[in-house]
């Protein structure tokens, strides 16, 4: 048997190592806890290409945890799915992908942006166990195991945003995190003992195999389209992001990004693979676009009129949340009506996932640079910043180049996805896409205010000693600026070989189900 | 790889822009070397024309906060900011309260 088989469980097994290794390496050094944090993150990001490649040449890989096959069968000849599985199609594999880069670029970022302080096995520990978590969620084929995974991702989140714990506002951002994060726990849970309590099951695919729309499915949907749409930080749930996005460390926040998107996988992941065409109305479908209307619009609206750096742009992660739910709403709305899914569903949902990579790239990026600026000039109040592209051209250089993808122009990565939005949503109704253009227009003015506040102007005095970031700051940035420049040169083939296999995926139930429970119960 | 990007409407060629980026960044590398030669770099042609006054010497002083930033446009929607802020209140009991409202609202939707 090929050690590839194993790929899946490797890539939640790696960076689980690494958490419990970490106080161990930690002992040896500050040189062999770095090399720690960025040799596993580096094993599990190759990994994850791997596992993206064997699913693109294979097929949906299904990994039964600690057994040949994932039901049991009874002596009466009924069989129960009773075993954990990872079930890794192509959108699973695009996810892990794309949290595994992100988780990548944090880690190198942080070993130069942490030094300053001490706790760093602690650090090293919960920045694994957050990755862990992340992975488990996009990887597991098991709702309860999606549960527990986001559980272990939510509680290693709650440790690195109070992480600096001698600032009042993250231990306050940490706390009300925890608060919304359980409640939206409880209400995952609730609704998976709903679905276990009707089908003796919790395997995804075995549930969404048997699964008729009674009330308890509409319940346990409606929880777990709130709790999933508050972790990914939707509004009106997203009060919670510019606290927890501000206060965690920088290399915390560019995962916490990947993190939400995981929990965006879940909501994705629910409504198409396990509820997909029994959803039968329009309502859970228009509910998601009108989510993603407001987080647009209210995101960006919010974004403008902050002076905080990193609050700016957890503002704006919300206003890009909305483009996601827009475009992967739009397809959920065409699901079930073929023609509708040719000639814009399915365009929708290539542009809301290649804004997914696009949006953890870029935005990532964007909070690497935050914190360069607060590393090196030590505020993150725009109004003390001002004249430093003199001082770290390398930093603002990079800024620039996420900041336009993100918001848009051309020829950036962000321009092709969100063109891809404008054009199938304009299909639907016409309003959609001129207020995700109105949103991009908004999105440029922020970061115009950031460039030019932060970046531009006469240099100040008291910014007179900053220089540019160290290697290792500047490393991390590079491989997502790497990425967007990857992502912008060769559309064509991003949305040929990442894209389309995982919106395909996605819209493909029936394999989906079959992958498992191909055989029957 | 190279071909253009259908989005079913019409399509994207990247590389037009990059052609299009190229061609602006050579004119604008050409406007510039039209610009006067005998400019000398640290000499008094440096010095920044401000109304006629003196430059002050930190440009914090100068420069517009970002807290001023596009205060037209906030004033024109002060009614819109005044609602969005008040919402954004930093209390965890609100947090929550979205959270109960937005589940009540959709049960609602869904099981009728």
């Amino acid at each position: 048997m090929s050690w590839h088989v194993h790929l899946p469980a490797l890539m939640i097994a790696v960076p689980l190592l690494g958490a419990f290794v970490a106080p161990v390496a930690s002992m040896l050094g500050k040189a062999a806890r770095n090399f720690w944090l960025v040799g596993v993150s580096a094993l599990t990001a190759i990994l994850s290409v791997l596992l993206w490649q064997q699913v693109l040449a294979s097929g949906t890989a299904i990994y039964v945890m600690g057994g040949e096959a994932f039901n049991l069968s009874l002596p009466s000849g009924m069989s129960l799915p009773i075993r954990i599985i990872l079930e890794v199609d192509a959108f699973s594999a695009f996810m892990a992908l794309v949290g595994s880069i992100a988780a990548l670029a944090g880690a190198i970022f942080s070993t130069n942006y942490m030094e300053k302080f001490s706790g760093l096995d602690k650090f090293t520990a919960l920045y694994f166990l957050l990755t862990t978590g992340m992975l488990g969620m996009v990887l597991t084929g098991d709702l309860f195991n999606f549960f527990v995974f986001l559980e272990i991702a939510s509680v290693a989140s709650f440790g690195l945003v109070a992480f600096w714990r001698d600032r009042p506002e993250a231990i306050e951002a940490s706390f009300k995190y925890m608060v919304v994060s359980t409640i939206g726990a409880m209400m995952v849970l609730i609704a998976i003992a709903f679905l276990y309590g009707r089908y003796n099951a919790v395997n995804m695919a075995a549930v969404a195999n048997v699964l008729r729309l009674g009330y308890a499915e509409k319940v346990a949907l409606v929880f777990l389209i709130v709790a999933l749409a508050m972790k990914c930080g939707t509004v009106p749930m997203h009060m919670w992001t510019p606290d927890a996005y501000t206060e965690a460390p920088a290399g915390v926040t560019c995962l916490l990004i990947a993190v939400s998107q995981a929990s965006l996988y879940g909501l994705f992941r629910v409504c198409f693979s396990i509820y997909g065409a029994s959803l039968g109305s329009a309502v859970v479908p228009w509910t998601i676009i009108v989510m993603g209307v407001l987080s647009m619009f209210i995101g960006v609206s919010m974004a403008v009129v902050q002076k905080e750096i990193k609050r700016l742009m957890a503002y704006h992660s919300v206003s890009q949340i909305g483009y996601m739910l827009l475009g992967l709403g739009v397809g959920l709305l065409a699901l079930s009506d073929p023609q509708a899914m040719a000639d814009y569903g399915f365009t929708a949902m290539k542009g809301g996932i290649y804004h997914l990579i696009n949006y953890t790239v870029c935005k990532g990026l964007l909070f690497l640079t935050a914190g360069a600026l607060y590393y090196a000039a030590g505020s993150r109040n725009l109004n003390d910043l001002g004249g430093l592209a003199r001082n770290m051209p390398y930093t603002t250089f990079m800024f620039v180049i996420a900041a336009a993808a993100i918001a848009g122009l051309p020829p950036f990565n962000g321009f092709v996805s969100k063109l891809l939005i404008y054009e199938s949503t304009f299909a639907v109704y016409p309003i959609l896409s001129i207020m995700a253009l109105v949103t991009s227009v908004l999105t440029l003015a922020s970061f115009v205010k950031v460039f030019q506040t932060a970046f531009l102007g006469p240099a100040k005095a008291r910014l007179s000693h900053v220089k540019e970031v160290p290697a290792g700051m500047l490393l991390g940035m590079s491989v997502l600026t790497i990425v967007i420049i990857g992502l912008t040169l060769f559309p064509t083939w991003s949305l040929s070989n990442l894209v389309e296999p995982a919106a395909k995926a996605l819209v493909d139930q029936a394999g989906y189900i079959s992958a498992v429970v191909g055989g029957g119960l | 790889m190279w071909s253009n990007v259908f989005t079913g409407f019409g399509y994207w060629d990247v590389y037009s822009w990059i052609i299009f980026f190229f061609i602006a960044s050579g004119l604008v590398l050409w406007i510039r070397s039209m610009g006067r030669s005998d400019y000398k770099k640290g000499t008094e042609q440096d010095e920044i024309f401000y109304g006629s006054n003196a430059v002050p010497e930190d440009g914090s002083e100068i420069q517009v906060p970002a807290s001023s930033a596009y205060w037209g446009f906030v004033e024109a929607l002060k009614g819109y900011y005044e609602l969005l802020t008040g919402m954004h209140s930093g209390l965890t009991n609100d947090y929550v309260g979205y959270m109960v409202v937005v589940a009540a609202v959709l049960a609602v939707l869904v099981l009728l």
